[in-house]
């Protein structure tokens, strides 16, 4: 499968919009329902956890359904973290595609990095989480538009302020 | 309050008349900070807290870095394999020596001048010590990393203590040892931190994480909805299985909450602090732990067996909890601030246990403890505004300490003679009593300290 530059750097755009503008079922579709979501832990000061079945994960979802947890949550009303929602903006840069992964084969690669301010309207704070991630893309088969099969997202700043769910990433 | 308490001043932040059927806690214990210093003074750098896991020092010249209240120190096994528990600061100016999480290695110079430790913490090296031009005075000094005043290990969990003033460590821990031994006998071989820490911050008083690990009041409302994620998980497992929503397998205790709600819970309160909040899980089959069952129950007999299947959140006063309900956490409590707390927190589970047990336990953990997932965030954003509605100022006693006063009971129960110990106080009801006399022996605890503190003073 193939993909150029400028139409991987748009979905990823288009990726980040859609949280920052809470439209889920937006941000849902965008995912293959067997998509993997995972957000290592760390281990130690330079390495993070890279085996989600035998070392901890922040996050880790083999399949959209887990996303689709998430927001049933947020849109439940009934979550004191999520309720009033934290607002959120996401700056997506250095997109870049990488070769392609033996283990992914038919996923394009892509890597790129994300600041994701996050406003909590209660306490008038902000907090800045950041990092890098990995997209790994498929081609719809009935319209031809890109999707999201895999995503990995290294956090830096792993000590987390009280929360961060999906849409702080 | 003024900023230096005096025993009266700590006297009236605690209403203790449990005998005649009240019990409360003044909010300026959640929001003055002259009280956290009295804290960080006489009940963190006073007496006994956890350090760490001796599996986390498995080798000669392992160390690890935590802190004793605001105390860094380092926890190091030496050359010849002896564990020991120093201060994190070089005697020349202070620095921290050590600087990461974990390590290994000989000898560890401090990066500003260079003076070098061993592992035993003997200073080994001081940089141009014979140019130095010393003076005597210099040269009588010791200036070995200091010493923490008590170390010890029950069961493979290191605690230290900054005073030397404090009782041998298993009459600290006295009873609560047992909720230790539920906990290090599940494995034929012991238990092990997942590799992967976690830590978080939240904006609000240590206290409020110190009581939530045995409030089983704020389990429906604060995760109503992580419960309703539960209920779909449940109803999607069951269509795509084709069997009734009621026989499909629990992918968590907490699927069923119906069946948990119709479970017992009972806790003890032990001498110095620590608590244990229990509850007899129906869905056993849900645990991680339930592929080991018959293992377990040939090793330890059938009683303790059962009580490793139970829900049971341990709290050893003041810095350490083991929460062992969806999956296992072991998280260790540092205060920051009056209103301001780090928790670093792992996942526990016996050593080699079955590769898909530990899926599902990484998978029940990550949904349930880590501030990433779908519980702990609503644990800490209720604690932020409890320290922030803590702020009307013109409230003084919280309404929190009273459920569960008519059936507390001195003493032990029938559940405290299965498990052959003797707590100060218990509790046993239904799932909806909700007990909140747990939380006195926490406080009786705290103020003994504190005023212990302030009076020697």
């Amino acid at each position: 499968m193939r993909a150029d530059l400028a139409e991987v750097t748009a979905l990823l755009h288009q990726e980040a919009m859609l949280l920052d503008e809470q439209d889920w079922d937006g941000w849902l579709a965008l995912y293959d329902e067997d998509a993997e979501f995972w957000m290592p832990a760390w281990k130690s000061e330079t390495e993070p956890t890279s085996d989600p079945m035998r070392e901890l994960s922040m996050i880790y979802y083999s399949g959209r359904a887990g996303l689709e947890d998430r927001v049933q949550r947020i849109r439940s009303g009934k979550s004191v973290a999520s309720t009033p929602l934290r607002r959120t903006s996401h700056m997506v840069g250095n997109v870049m595609l990488l070769p392609d992964d033996p283990a992914h084969a038919n996923l394009v690669q892509v890597k790129s990095s994300f600041n994701v301010h996050v406003y909590d309207t209660r306490a008038k704070t902000q907090h800045v989480f950041f990092g890098r991630t990995t997209h790994g893309l498929s081609r719809d088969e009935a319209n031809g538009a890109l999707r999201i099969g895999r995503k990995k997202i290294i956090l830096v700043n792993d000590c987390i302020p009280t929360m961060l769910d999906i849409y702080c990433v | 309050m003024s900023a230096s308490l005096s025993t009266r001043d700590l006297d009236r932040l605690i209403d203790d008349r449990a005998d005649e059927g009240w019990f409360s806690v003044h909010r300026d214990a959640f929001r003055d900070p002259a009280v956290f210093e009295l804290e960080m003074r006489h009940i963190f750098e006073a007496t006994w807290n956890f350090v760490g896991l001796e599996s986390q020092l498995p080798n000669p010249n392992d160390f690890l870095t935590t802190t004793i209240g605001r105390s860094p120190v380092v926890v190091m096994r030496d050359a010849e394999g002896k564990l020991g528990c120093f201060l994190n600061s070089c005697r020349h100016k202070g620095a921290m020596v050590f600087h990461t999480n974990a390590g290994n290695g000989p000898h560890h110079s401090c990066p500003y001048h260079g003076w070098t430790y061993d592992t035993g913490g003997r200073c080994i090296a001081i940089t141009s010590q014979r140019q130095g031009c010393y003076p005597e005075a210099f040269k009588a000094m010791e200036h070995d990393l200091a010493r923490v005043a008590r170390f010890d290990s029950y069961r493979g969990l290191l605690f230290a203590s900054l005073s030397a003033d404090v009782p041998p460590l298993e009459e600290y821990l006295g009873d609560a040892k047992r909720g230790i031994d539920l906990v290090v006998d599940q494995g034929p071989e012991g238990i092990e931190l997942i590799p992967g820490a976690v830590s978080f911050t939240y904006n609000a008083n240590w206290k409020f994480q110190l009581e939530n690990s045995s409030d089983t009041y704020h389990f429906i409302p604060t995760h109503t909805s992580y419960i309703g994620v539960l209920e779909k998980r449940r109803s999607a497992r069951a269509a795509s299985s084709g069997a009734s929503a009621a026989a499909a397998p629990a992918g968590s205790i907490y699927e069923d909450i119906g069946a948990q709600a119709a479970s017992r819970r009972g806790c003890f309160t032990f001498a110095h602090g620590h608590v244990l909040m229990w509850g007899d899980n129906p869905a056993v089959s849900a645990r991680p732990l339930y592929p080991m069952l018959p293992e377990i129950e040939k090793r330890v007999g059938k009683v303790m067996a059962k009580w490793m299947m139970y829900v049971r959140n341990l709290t050893l006063f003041p810095n350490v909890q083991i929460a062992e309900n969806a999956s296992m956490q072991l998280r260790i409590i540092r205060p920051l601030a009056v209103d301001r707390t780090e928790m670093l927190a792992y996942c526990v589970a016996p050593k080699g246990e079955p590769a898909q047990a530990r899926i599902k336990r990484l998978r029940q953990y990550e949904d349930f403890f880590n501030p990433t997932g779908f519980a702990t965030p609503d644990d800490t954003s209720a604690y932020e505004a409890c320290q922030r509605g803590d702020e009307a100022r013109t409230l003084d006693w919280q309404q929190g300490y009273a459920r569960g006063l008519t059936e507390v009971k001195a003493g032990g129960n029938a559940e405290s003679e299965e498990l052959g110990i003797r707590p100060q106080t218990s509790t046993v009801g239904g799932y909806r009593m909700g007990d909140e006399t747990v939380f006195h022996g926490n406080y009786r605890a705290w103020l003994e300290l504190l005023k212990r503190g302030v009076a020697r003073k």
